[in-house]
Protein backbone atom coordinates (compact mmCIF):
# COMPACT_ATOMS: atom_id res chain seq x y z
CA UNK A 1 0.00 0.00 0.00
CA UNK A 2 1.39 3.20 -0.76
CA UNK A 3 1.97 5.75 1.78
CA UNK A 4 -0.14 8.90 1.07
CA UNK A 5 -3.31 6.02 1.05
CA UNK A 6 -2.68 6.57 4.93
CA UNK A 7 -4.95 8.73 6.33
CA UNK A 8 -3.61 10.15 9.60
CA UNK A 9 -5.80 10.55 12.58
CA UNK A 10 -5.62 11.47 16.28
CA UNK A 11 -4.89 9.26 19.33
CA UNK A 12 -8.11 7.91 20.57
CA UNK A 13 -6.79 5.51 23.29
CA UNK A 14 -7.02 6.22 27.22
CA UNK A 15 -5.39 9.46 27.94
CA UNK A 16 -2.90 9.83 31.07
CA UNK A 17 -5.27 12.52 33.39
CA UNK A 18 -3.72 16.18 33.19
CA UNK A 19 -2.38 15.97 36.88
CA UNK A 20 -0.29 12.39 36.35
CA UNK A 21 1.68 13.83 33.42
CA UNK A 22 4.18 15.63 35.78
CA UNK A 23 4.51 12.59 37.40
CA UNK A 24 5.80 11.18 34.35
CA UNK A 25 8.74 13.33 34.32
CA UNK A 26 9.50 13.00 37.89
CA UNK A 27 9.68 9.69 37.52
CA UNK A 28 12.15 9.55 34.40
CA UNK A 29 14.30 12.49 36.79
CA UNK A 30 14.38 10.21 39.25
CA UNK A 31 15.48 7.17 37.32
CA UNK A 32 18.08 10.24 35.84
CA UNK A 33 19.35 11.25 39.36
CA UNK A 34 19.63 7.73 40.69
CA UNK A 35 21.48 6.23 37.74
CA UNK A 36 24.51 7.86 38.58
CA UNK A 37 27.12 5.80 41.03
CA UNK A 38 28.13 8.65 42.48
CA UNK A 39 24.80 9.68 43.39
CA UNK A 40 24.82 5.98 45.35
CA UNK A 41 28.08 6.59 47.43
CA UNK A 42 27.01 10.34 48.23
CA UNK A 43 23.61 8.85 49.36
CA UNK A 44 25.65 5.62 51.56
CA UNK A 45 27.84 8.35 52.43
CA UNK A 46 25.06 10.93 53.72
CA UNK A 47 23.84 7.79 56.13
CA UNK A 48 27.13 8.01 57.89
CA UNK A 49 26.22 11.04 60.00
CA UNK A 50 23.15 9.44 60.87
CA UNK A 51 24.26 6.25 61.99
CA UNK A 52 26.57 8.34 64.38
CA UNK A 53 23.25 10.00 65.80
CA UNK A 54 21.72 7.11 66.16
CA UNK A 55 24.38 5.97 68.24
CA UNK A 56 24.33 8.98 70.11
CA UNK A 57 20.76 8.47 70.99
CA UNK A 58 21.39 4.88 72.37
CA UNK A 59 24.55 5.75 74.39
CA UNK A 60 22.23 8.83 75.94
CA UNK A 61 19.30 6.92 76.70
CA UNK A 62 22.09 3.19 78.01
CA UNK A 63 23.15 4.18 81.18
CA UNK A 64 25.55 0.79 81.37
CA UNK A 65 26.53 1.84 77.82
CA UNK A 66 27.41 5.25 78.48
CA UNK A 67 29.39 4.49 82.06
CA UNK A 68 31.68 1.35 79.82
CA UNK A 69 32.15 3.89 76.76
CA UNK A 70 32.53 7.31 78.48
CA UNK A 71 34.26 6.35 81.41
CA UNK A 72 36.38 9.32 81.96
CA UNK A 73 34.02 11.62 80.80
CA UNK A 74 31.92 14.24 83.02
CA UNK A 75 29.89 15.25 80.21
CA UNK A 76 26.55 14.23 80.04
CA UNK A 77 25.31 13.23 76.73
CA UNK A 78 21.63 14.23 76.29
CA UNK A 79 19.27 14.24 73.39
CA UNK A 80 17.43 17.68 73.34
CA UNK A 81 16.79 20.53 70.62
CA UNK A 82 20.28 20.71 70.01
CA UNK A 83 21.11 17.61 69.34
CA UNK A 84 18.98 17.44 67.11
CA UNK A 85 19.80 20.80 65.18
CA UNK A 86 23.15 19.15 64.63
CA UNK A 87 21.62 16.67 62.90
CA UNK A 88 19.87 18.50 60.78
CA UNK A 89 22.70 20.79 59.70
CA UNK A 90 24.85 17.97 59.16
CA UNK A 91 22.23 16.40 56.69
CA UNK A 92 20.89 19.58 55.03
CA UNK A 93 25.01 20.29 54.02
CA UNK A 94 24.83 16.86 52.65
CA UNK A 95 21.98 18.01 50.63
CA UNK A 96 23.58 20.97 49.26
CA UNK A 97 26.25 18.34 47.80
CA UNK A 98 23.81 15.96 46.58
CA UNK A 99 21.97 19.32 44.59
CA UNK A 100 25.08 20.38 43.29
CA UNK A 101 25.25 17.10 41.79
CA UNK A 102 21.53 15.59 40.68
CA UNK A 103 19.90 19.20 39.59
CA UNK A 104 22.46 19.67 36.61
CA UNK A 105 22.09 16.10 35.77
CA UNK A 106 18.50 17.17 35.64
CA UNK A 107 18.02 20.04 33.80
CA UNK A 108 21.72 20.81 31.79
CA UNK A 109 20.92 17.59 29.71
CA UNK A 110 17.92 18.78 27.92
CA UNK A 111 19.16 22.46 27.23
CA UNK A 112 21.86 21.61 26.02
CA UNK A 113 20.91 18.82 23.44
CA UNK A 114 18.11 21.34 22.85
CA UNK A 115 15.52 18.55 24.30
CA UNK A 116 12.93 21.42 25.26
CA UNK A 117 11.01 22.10 22.21
CA UNK A 118 10.22 18.48 21.64
CA UNK A 119 9.52 17.57 25.30
CA UNK A 120 7.00 20.81 25.29
CA UNK A 121 5.46 19.91 22.12
CA UNK A 122 3.78 16.81 24.30
CA UNK A 123 1.20 17.90 25.96
CA UNK A 124 2.89 19.18 28.98
CA UNK A 125 3.12 22.69 30.19
CA UNK A 126 6.19 24.83 31.22
CA UNK A 127 5.10 24.47 34.59
CA UNK A 128 4.37 21.10 34.46
CA UNK A 129 7.91 20.38 33.32
CA UNK A 130 9.59 22.16 35.94
CA UNK A 131 7.57 21.03 38.55
CA UNK A 132 8.22 17.08 37.83
CA UNK A 133 11.78 18.12 37.75
CA UNK A 134 11.01 20.06 41.18
CA UNK A 135 9.81 16.24 42.52
CA UNK A 136 12.46 14.48 41.50
CA UNK A 137 15.40 16.55 43.23
CA UNK A 138 12.66 17.16 46.11
CA UNK A 139 12.52 13.64 46.41
CA UNK A 140 16.07 12.65 46.32
CA UNK A 141 16.62 15.15 49.08
CA UNK A 142 13.72 14.25 51.47
CA UNK A 143 15.40 10.93 51.47
CA UNK A 144 18.96 12.50 52.79
CA UNK A 145 17.23 15.75 55.45
CA UNK A 146 13.94 14.92 56.65
CA UNK A 147 13.18 11.41 56.68
CA UNK A 148 16.43 10.51 58.56
CA UNK A 149 15.43 13.28 60.84
CA UNK A 150 12.42 12.05 61.77
CA UNK A 151 13.43 8.67 62.12
CA UNK A 152 15.93 9.52 64.29
CA UNK A 153 13.26 11.26 66.28
CA UNK A 154 11.72 8.24 66.52
CA UNK A 155 13.88 6.14 67.79
CA UNK A 156 14.70 8.63 71.06
CA UNK A 157 11.33 7.89 71.20
CA UNK A 158 11.25 4.21 71.26
CA UNK A 159 14.48 4.42 73.58
CA UNK A 160 13.86 7.10 76.00
CA UNK A 161 12.60 5.44 79.76
CA UNK A 162 11.09 8.52 80.31
CA UNK A 163 7.69 10.12 78.33
CA UNK A 164 9.10 11.83 75.97
CA UNK A 165 7.41 12.27 72.91
CA UNK A 166 4.93 14.68 73.44
CA UNK A 167 6.66 16.78 75.09
CA UNK A 168 9.30 16.96 72.42
CA UNK A 169 6.46 17.16 69.00
CA UNK A 170 7.73 20.67 68.72
CA UNK A 171 11.43 19.44 67.77
CA UNK A 172 10.05 17.06 65.15
CA UNK A 173 7.65 19.44 63.94
CA UNK A 174 10.82 22.46 63.36
CA UNK A 175 13.23 19.41 61.77
CA UNK A 176 10.26 18.89 59.59
CA UNK A 177 9.15 22.22 58.76
CA UNK A 178 12.91 23.26 58.47
CA UNK A 179 14.18 20.50 56.38
CA UNK A 180 10.94 21.26 54.02
CA UNK A 181 11.89 24.77 53.98
CA UNK A 182 15.77 24.42 53.21
CA UNK A 183 15.10 21.44 50.27
CA UNK A 184 12.27 23.58 48.98
CA UNK A 185 14.86 26.64 48.64
CA UNK A 186 17.69 24.30 46.75
CA UNK A 187 15.62 22.44 44.32
CA UNK A 188 14.57 25.60 42.99
CA UNK A 189 18.49 27.45 43.33
CA UNK A 190 19.38 24.34 41.61
CA UNK A 191 17.01 24.28 38.96
CA UNK A 192 17.18 28.24 38.28
CA UNK A 193 21.21 27.99 38.31
CA UNK A 194 20.90 24.84 36.15
CA UNK A 195 18.84 25.89 33.69
CA UNK A 196 21.21 29.29 32.91
CA UNK A 197 24.64 26.99 32.76
CA UNK A 198 24.52 24.90 29.82
CA UNK A 199 27.26 22.45 31.32
CA UNK A 200 26.94 20.39 33.72
CA UNK A 201 30.69 21.03 34.87
CA UNK A 202 29.61 24.45 35.51
CA UNK A 203 26.28 24.24 36.86
CA UNK A 204 28.05 21.88 39.90
CA UNK A 205 30.55 24.83 40.44
CA UNK A 206 27.76 27.46 40.46
CA UNK A 207 25.47 26.03 42.68
CA UNK A 208 28.18 25.80 45.43
CA UNK A 209 29.34 29.29 44.74
CA UNK A 210 25.74 30.90 44.84
CA UNK A 211 25.89 29.53 48.71
CA UNK A 212 29.44 30.23 49.38
CA UNK A 213 30.51 33.30 47.50
CA UNK A 214 27.13 35.74 49.00
CA UNK A 215 28.84 34.45 52.07
CA UNK A 216 31.44 35.78 51.95
CA UNK A 217 30.32 39.14 50.13
CA UNK A 218 27.98 39.69 53.58
CA UNK A 219 30.74 38.88 55.93
CA UNK A 220 32.50 42.31 53.57
CA UNK A 221 29.34 43.97 53.72
CA UNK A 222 29.26 43.69 57.45
CA UNK A 223 33.06 44.46 58.22
CA UNK A 224 33.07 47.31 55.88
CA UNK A 225 29.85 48.93 56.73
CA UNK A 226 29.77 48.23 59.98
CA UNK A 227 26.53 46.75 59.91
CA UNK A 228 24.98 43.16 60.68
CA UNK A 229 22.21 43.34 57.64
CA UNK A 230 25.17 41.47 55.55
CA UNK A 231 24.32 38.51 57.29
CA UNK A 232 21.36 38.06 55.71
CA UNK A 233 23.67 36.87 52.37
CA UNK A 234 24.94 34.66 54.65
CA UNK A 235 22.68 30.97 53.22
CA UNK A 236 24.77 29.08 55.93
CA UNK A 237 23.88 31.48 59.14
CA UNK A 238 20.57 32.44 58.14
CA UNK A 239 19.35 28.96 57.89
CA UNK A 240 21.14 28.02 60.72
CA UNK A 241 19.39 30.36 62.40
CA UNK A 242 16.04 29.88 60.90
CA UNK A 243 16.86 25.68 62.19
CA UNK A 244 17.61 26.90 65.58
CA UNK A 245 14.69 28.93 66.01
CA UNK A 246 11.77 26.58 64.53
CA UNK A 247 13.85 23.38 67.24
CA UNK A 248 14.38 26.08 69.91
CA UNK A 249 17.45 25.50 70.25
CA UNK A 250 19.86 27.77 72.37
CA UNK A 251 20.69 31.34 69.94
CA UNK A 252 24.32 30.88 68.48
CA UNK A 253 24.64 34.16 67.29
CA UNK A 254 25.86 37.27 69.70
CA UNK A 255 23.10 39.10 70.84
CA UNK A 256 23.83 42.31 68.73
CA UNK A 257 24.58 40.08 65.65
CA UNK A 258 20.74 38.39 66.22
CA UNK A 259 18.39 38.48 62.35
CA UNK A 260 14.91 39.15 62.81
CA UNK A 261 13.19 35.71 62.00
CA UNK A 262 10.86 38.16 59.17
CA UNK A 263 13.95 39.39 57.33
CA UNK A 264 15.45 35.97 56.82
CA UNK A 265 12.05 34.44 55.45
CA UNK A 266 11.72 37.92 53.35
CA UNK A 267 15.44 37.15 52.17
CA UNK A 268 14.37 33.19 50.86
CA UNK A 269 10.80 34.51 49.54
CA UNK A 270 13.14 37.52 47.09
CA UNK A 271 15.75 34.83 46.53
CA UNK A 272 13.18 31.97 45.37
CA UNK A 273 11.14 34.21 43.42
CA UNK A 274 14.40 35.71 41.64
CA UNK A 275 14.91 31.73 40.86
CA UNK A 276 11.16 31.68 39.37
CA UNK A 277 11.99 34.46 36.88
CA UNK A 278 14.93 32.88 35.93
CA UNK A 279 14.00 29.30 35.28
CA UNK A 280 10.58 31.26 33.26
CA UNK A 281 13.28 33.43 31.12
CA UNK A 282 15.07 30.59 30.59
CA UNK A 283 12.64 27.67 30.50
CA UNK A 284 11.22 27.94 26.54
CA UNK A 285 10.49 25.78 23.53
CA UNK A 286 13.24 27.12 21.90
CA UNK A 287 16.13 26.25 20.13
CA UNK A 288 19.12 28.18 19.88
CA UNK A 289 21.28 27.72 16.60
CA UNK A 290 25.13 29.01 16.48
CA UNK A 291 27.11 29.47 14.06
CA UNK B 1 79.59 12.76 33.16
CA UNK B 2 80.96 16.41 31.34
CA UNK B 3 80.35 14.37 27.89
CA UNK B 4 76.53 13.77 28.97
CA UNK B 5 76.31 17.03 30.62
CA UNK B 6 77.26 19.00 27.11
CA UNK B 7 75.38 16.46 24.91
CA UNK B 8 71.93 16.83 26.87
CA UNK B 9 72.88 20.61 26.63
CA UNK B 10 73.43 20.35 22.89
CA UNK B 11 70.22 18.54 22.59
CA UNK B 12 68.52 21.23 24.41
CA UNK B 13 70.05 23.76 22.47
CA UNK B 14 68.43 21.97 19.06
CA UNK B 15 65.14 21.97 20.05
CA UNK B 16 62.85 24.68 17.98
CA UNK B 17 62.75 27.29 21.23
CA UNK B 18 61.77 30.26 18.57
CA UNK B 19 58.97 28.10 17.10
CA UNK B 20 57.49 27.36 20.52
CA UNK B 21 58.03 30.85 21.73
CA UNK B 22 55.93 32.27 18.86
CA UNK B 23 53.32 29.38 19.10
CA UNK B 24 52.63 29.79 22.68
CA UNK B 25 52.17 33.79 21.83
CA UNK B 26 49.96 33.65 19.53
CA UNK B 27 47.90 30.67 21.41
CA UNK B 28 48.47 33.21 25.07
CA UNK B 29 46.67 35.97 23.08
CA UNK B 30 43.51 34.05 21.59
CA UNK B 31 43.07 32.80 25.49
CA UNK B 32 43.51 35.83 27.01
CA UNK B 33 41.19 37.43 24.47
CA UNK B 34 38.84 34.72 25.38
CA UNK B 35 38.95 34.54 29.28
CA UNK B 36 38.53 38.36 29.44
CA UNK B 37 36.40 40.00 26.65
CA UNK B 38 33.63 37.74 26.32
CA UNK B 39 30.13 37.58 27.84
CA UNK B 40 30.72 34.87 29.98
CA UNK B 41 33.36 36.07 31.43
CA UNK B 42 31.26 38.51 33.65
CA UNK B 43 30.64 36.65 36.58
CA UNK B 44 34.51 37.17 37.18
CA UNK B 45 33.96 40.19 36.88
CA UNK B 46 31.28 40.34 39.41
CA UNK B 47 33.81 38.30 41.79
CA UNK B 48 36.57 40.02 41.72
CA UNK B 49 35.14 44.04 42.23
CA UNK B 50 32.29 43.08 44.13
CA UNK B 51 34.16 44.06 47.25
CA UNK B 52 35.40 47.08 45.47
CA UNK B 53 32.04 47.99 44.41
CA UNK B 54 31.21 47.85 48.95
CA UNK B 55 34.38 49.65 49.34
CA UNK B 56 33.00 52.30 47.54
CA UNK B 57 30.21 52.55 48.87
CA UNK B 58 31.84 53.05 52.17
CA UNK B 59 33.86 55.65 50.94
CA UNK B 60 30.80 57.63 49.70
CA UNK B 61 29.12 57.34 53.14
CA UNK B 62 32.53 56.83 55.14
CA UNK B 63 32.31 60.87 56.34
CA UNK B 64 29.60 59.84 58.47
CA UNK B 65 31.23 57.23 60.05
CA UNK B 66 33.55 57.10 62.86
CA UNK B 67 36.64 55.55 60.51
CA UNK B 68 39.89 54.34 62.04
CA UNK B 69 42.84 53.29 60.00
CA UNK B 70 43.87 50.57 62.38
CA UNK B 71 40.24 48.72 62.13
CA UNK B 72 39.91 49.44 58.10
CA UNK B 73 43.73 48.50 57.38
CA UNK B 74 42.23 44.70 59.51
CA UNK B 75 39.02 44.77 57.48
CA UNK B 76 41.68 44.82 54.11
CA UNK B 77 43.67 42.46 55.40
CA UNK B 78 40.18 39.99 56.00
CA UNK B 79 38.85 40.76 52.76
CA UNK B 80 41.88 39.34 51.10
CA UNK B 81 42.72 36.24 53.84
CA UNK B 82 39.25 35.55 53.43
CA UNK B 83 37.44 36.99 50.46
CA UNK B 84 39.82 36.50 48.04
CA UNK B 85 41.97 33.37 48.65
CA UNK B 86 39.13 31.26 49.87
CA UNK B 87 36.07 32.23 47.65
CA UNK B 88 37.18 35.08 44.77
CA UNK B 89 40.39 33.60 43.35
CA UNK B 90 39.14 30.37 44.37
CA UNK B 91 36.02 30.01 42.05
CA UNK B 92 37.36 32.47 39.65
CA UNK B 93 40.53 30.45 39.08
CA UNK B 94 37.93 27.41 39.05
CA UNK B 95 36.32 28.99 36.36
CA UNK B 96 39.05 30.36 34.15
CA UNK B 97 41.31 26.95 34.51
CA UNK B 98 38.73 23.89 34.29
CA UNK B 99 37.37 26.25 30.88
CA UNK B 100 41.18 25.85 29.31
CA UNK B 101 40.93 22.11 28.36
CA UNK B 102 37.14 20.86 29.79
CA UNK B 103 35.85 23.98 28.47
CA UNK B 104 36.96 22.72 25.05
CA UNK B 105 36.26 19.35 25.38
CA UNK B 106 32.39 20.31 25.69
CA UNK B 107 32.68 22.95 22.72
CA UNK B 108 34.30 20.20 21.17
CA UNK B 109 37.02 22.00 19.90
CA UNK B 110 39.81 20.71 21.74
CA UNK B 111 40.58 18.64 18.48
CA UNK B 112 41.44 21.58 16.23
CA UNK B 113 44.33 22.59 18.81
CA UNK B 114 46.00 18.85 18.86
CA UNK B 115 45.73 18.58 15.01
CA UNK B 116 47.28 21.23 14.48
CA UNK B 117 51.36 21.04 14.49
CA UNK B 118 52.04 22.64 17.93
CA UNK B 119 53.35 20.39 20.99
CA UNK B 120 50.84 19.31 23.32
CA UNK B 121 52.85 20.81 26.15
CA UNK B 122 53.08 24.10 24.88
CA UNK B 123 49.31 24.02 24.26
CA UNK B 124 48.83 23.46 27.84
CA UNK B 125 51.70 26.04 28.87
CA UNK B 126 50.14 28.61 26.76
CA UNK B 127 46.72 27.63 28.48
CA UNK B 128 48.43 27.92 31.51
CA UNK B 129 49.91 31.71 31.04
CA UNK B 130 46.89 32.85 29.59
CA UNK B 131 44.72 31.52 32.41
CA UNK B 132 46.72 33.18 34.47
CA UNK B 133 47.52 36.48 33.05
CA UNK B 134 43.52 36.88 33.04
CA UNK B 135 43.15 36.14 36.68
CA UNK B 136 46.19 38.00 37.97
CA UNK B 137 45.03 41.04 35.44
CA UNK B 138 41.16 41.03 37.16
CA UNK B 139 41.96 40.34 40.71
CA UNK B 140 45.14 42.09 41.06
CA UNK B 141 43.51 45.49 39.60
CA UNK B 142 40.85 44.99 41.93
CA UNK B 143 42.77 44.85 45.47
CA UNK B 144 45.08 47.92 44.00
CA UNK B 145 41.36 49.39 43.58
CA UNK B 146 40.66 47.60 47.23
CA UNK B 147 43.49 49.11 48.48
CA UNK B 148 43.62 52.49 47.18
CA UNK B 149 40.02 53.42 47.67
CA UNK B 150 40.46 52.37 52.10
CA UNK B 151 42.75 54.79 52.42
CA UNK B 152 41.05 57.58 49.77
CA UNK B 153 38.77 58.33 52.42
CA UNK B 154 41.39 59.21 55.21
CA UNK B 155 43.04 61.81 52.96
CA UNK B 156 46.33 62.75 53.92
CA UNK B 157 46.95 61.14 56.52
CA UNK B 158 45.63 58.08 54.43
CA UNK B 159 48.48 59.05 51.84
CA UNK B 160 51.03 59.39 54.26
CA UNK B 161 50.52 55.80 55.51
CA UNK B 162 51.01 54.98 52.27
CA UNK B 163 53.83 56.84 50.96
CA UNK B 164 55.60 57.31 54.42
CA UNK B 165 54.34 54.49 56.22
CA UNK B 166 54.13 51.08 55.49
CA UNK B 167 51.20 51.20 53.36
CA UNK B 168 53.45 50.56 49.86
CA UNK B 169 54.78 46.91 51.79
CA UNK B 170 51.34 45.59 52.61
CA UNK B 171 49.91 46.36 49.12
CA UNK B 172 53.25 44.94 47.54
CA UNK B 173 52.56 41.55 49.58
CA UNK B 174 49.07 41.25 48.63
CA UNK B 175 49.64 42.06 45.24
CA UNK B 176 52.22 38.95 45.70
CA UNK B 177 49.93 36.54 47.22
CA UNK B 178 47.47 37.40 44.80
CA UNK B 179 50.03 36.38 42.14
CA UNK B 180 50.86 33.02 43.84
CA UNK B 181 46.84 32.46 44.85
CA UNK B 182 46.41 32.28 40.81
CA UNK B 183 49.08 30.58 39.98
CA UNK B 184 48.66 28.16 43.03
CA UNK B 185 44.99 27.56 42.12
CA UNK B 186 45.17 27.65 38.36
CA UNK B 187 47.56 24.93 38.30
CA UNK B 188 45.61 22.71 40.85
CA UNK B 189 42.49 23.30 38.73
CA UNK B 190 44.55 22.66 35.20
CA UNK B 191 45.32 19.44 36.39
CA UNK B 192 41.93 18.61 37.79
CA UNK B 193 40.20 19.39 34.61
CA UNK B 194 43.13 17.02 33.04
CA UNK B 195 41.99 14.14 35.48
CA UNK B 196 38.28 14.59 35.87
CA UNK B 197 35.38 15.07 33.77
CA UNK B 198 34.02 17.20 36.13
CA UNK B 199 36.72 18.86 38.00
CA UNK B 200 33.74 20.67 40.26
CA UNK B 201 33.62 17.76 43.05
CA UNK B 202 37.37 17.69 43.77
CA UNK B 203 37.65 21.21 43.37
CA UNK B 204 35.48 21.51 46.64
CA UNK B 205 37.44 18.59 48.13
CA UNK B 206 40.31 20.76 47.63
CA UNK B 207 38.22 23.32 49.08
CA UNK B 208 37.45 21.18 52.25
CA UNK B 209 41.35 20.23 51.95
CA UNK B 210 42.39 23.55 52.10
CA UNK B 211 40.43 24.44 55.25
CA UNK B 212 41.07 21.13 57.41
CA UNK B 213 44.71 21.61 55.98
CA UNK B 214 46.45 23.00 59.64
CA UNK B 215 45.27 19.91 61.69
CA UNK B 216 46.73 18.00 59.26
CA UNK B 217 50.35 16.68 60.13
CA UNK B 218 53.07 19.61 58.84
CA UNK B 219 54.29 17.05 56.20
CA UNK B 220 50.34 17.40 54.58
CA UNK B 221 50.70 20.78 54.70
CA UNK B 222 53.34 21.49 52.03
CA UNK B 223 50.51 20.14 49.57
CA UNK B 224 48.10 23.05 50.23
CA UNK B 225 48.00 26.52 48.53
CA UNK B 226 46.32 28.64 51.53
CA UNK B 227 49.06 27.27 53.98
CA UNK B 228 52.14 28.66 51.78
CA UNK B 229 50.08 32.31 51.58
CA UNK B 230 49.10 32.56 55.19
CA UNK B 231 52.44 32.97 55.83
CA UNK B 232 52.82 35.85 53.64
CA UNK B 233 50.07 38.16 55.19
CA UNK B 234 51.60 41.61 56.46
CA UNK B 235 48.64 41.93 59.00
CA UNK B 236 47.62 39.18 60.72
CA UNK B 237 43.99 39.12 61.00
CA UNK B 238 42.27 37.37 64.63
CA UNK B 239 39.41 35.34 63.48
CA UNK B 240 36.13 35.28 65.18
CA UNK B 241 32.34 34.32 64.37
CA UNK B 242 32.05 32.66 61.09
CA UNK B 243 35.88 33.71 60.00
CA UNK B 244 37.28 31.66 62.80
CA UNK B 245 35.54 28.14 60.83
CA UNK B 246 38.10 29.36 57.91
CA UNK B 247 40.94 30.33 60.16
CA UNK B 248 43.95 28.34 61.12
CA UNK B 249 46.92 28.93 63.37
CA UNK B 250 50.53 27.37 62.02
CA UNK B 251 54.38 27.83 62.84
CA UNK B 252 55.38 31.00 61.01
CA UNK B 253 57.89 30.19 58.00
CA UNK B 254 59.95 32.50 56.52
CA UNK B 255 58.87 34.52 53.42
CA UNK B 256 61.22 33.25 51.07
CA UNK B 257 59.95 29.41 52.34
CA UNK B 258 56.48 30.08 51.57
CA UNK B 259 56.91 31.65 48.53
CA UNK B 260 59.66 29.12 47.43
CA UNK B 261 57.24 25.99 48.49
CA UNK B 262 54.32 27.50 46.62
CA UNK B 263 56.29 27.53 43.13
CA UNK B 264 58.04 24.27 43.61
CA UNK B 265 54.38 23.26 43.79
CA UNK B 266 53.32 24.89 41.15
CA UNK B 267 56.79 23.57 39.09
CA UNK B 268 55.35 20.39 40.19
CA UNK B 269 51.79 20.17 39.36
CA UNK B 270 52.41 21.76 36.06
CA UNK B 271 55.21 19.09 34.75
CA UNK B 272 52.93 16.38 36.12
CA UNK B 273 49.94 17.97 33.82
CA UNK B 274 52.38 18.06 30.90
CA UNK B 275 52.77 14.21 31.61
CA UNK B 276 49.32 13.62 31.26
CA UNK B 277 48.80 15.80 28.25
CA UNK B 278 50.70 13.75 26.12
CA UNK B 279 48.55 10.55 26.50
CA UNK B 280 45.20 12.78 26.95
CA UNK B 281 42.54 11.42 24.97
CA UNK B 282 39.30 13.19 23.14
CA UNK B 283 36.24 11.39 23.72
CA UNK B 284 33.33 13.75 22.86
CA UNK B 285 30.57 10.71 23.38
CA UNK B 286 31.32 10.34 26.86
CA UNK B 287 30.96 14.30 27.60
Amino acid sequence: MSVHKNTYRAYTGPVTPLWMRVFVLARYGFAEAWSSKITITLFTLSLLPVIVFLVGIYLANNPIAQSLILKNSHRMLTVDASFFLGALQMQSWIALVLTAWITPRLISFDLADNALPILLSHPISRFGYLFGKFIAIFGSLSVVTWVPCLLLFVYQCYASTQPWAAANLSIAAGMFVGAIIWIGFLSILGLALSSWVKWRVVATAVIFGAVFVPAGVGAIVNAVLRTQWGLLLNIPVTMSVLWQRLLGAPEFLRRGSSLPTTAIVAVLVLACLLCLAMLNARIRAREVVRG
Amino acid sequence: MNQTTSSFRKRVMQQPWDLWWIQALRLTRIEVKRNLFSWRASWIYFLAFIPTLIILIHVAVGRRLQLSMDDDTEILAGIIQFYYIRLGIFFGCLGIFSRLIRGEMIERSLHFYFLSPVRREVILLAKFAAGSISALLLFGSAILADFILTYTVFGATGHDYIFNGPGLGQLEAYLMITVLACLGYGAVFLLLSLIFKNPTPAAMIVMGWEAINPIAPSLLQKISVASYLRHLMPVNVPAEGIFALLTVQTEAESVWTATLGLLVLIVLVLVYSCYRIRTFEIRYTTE
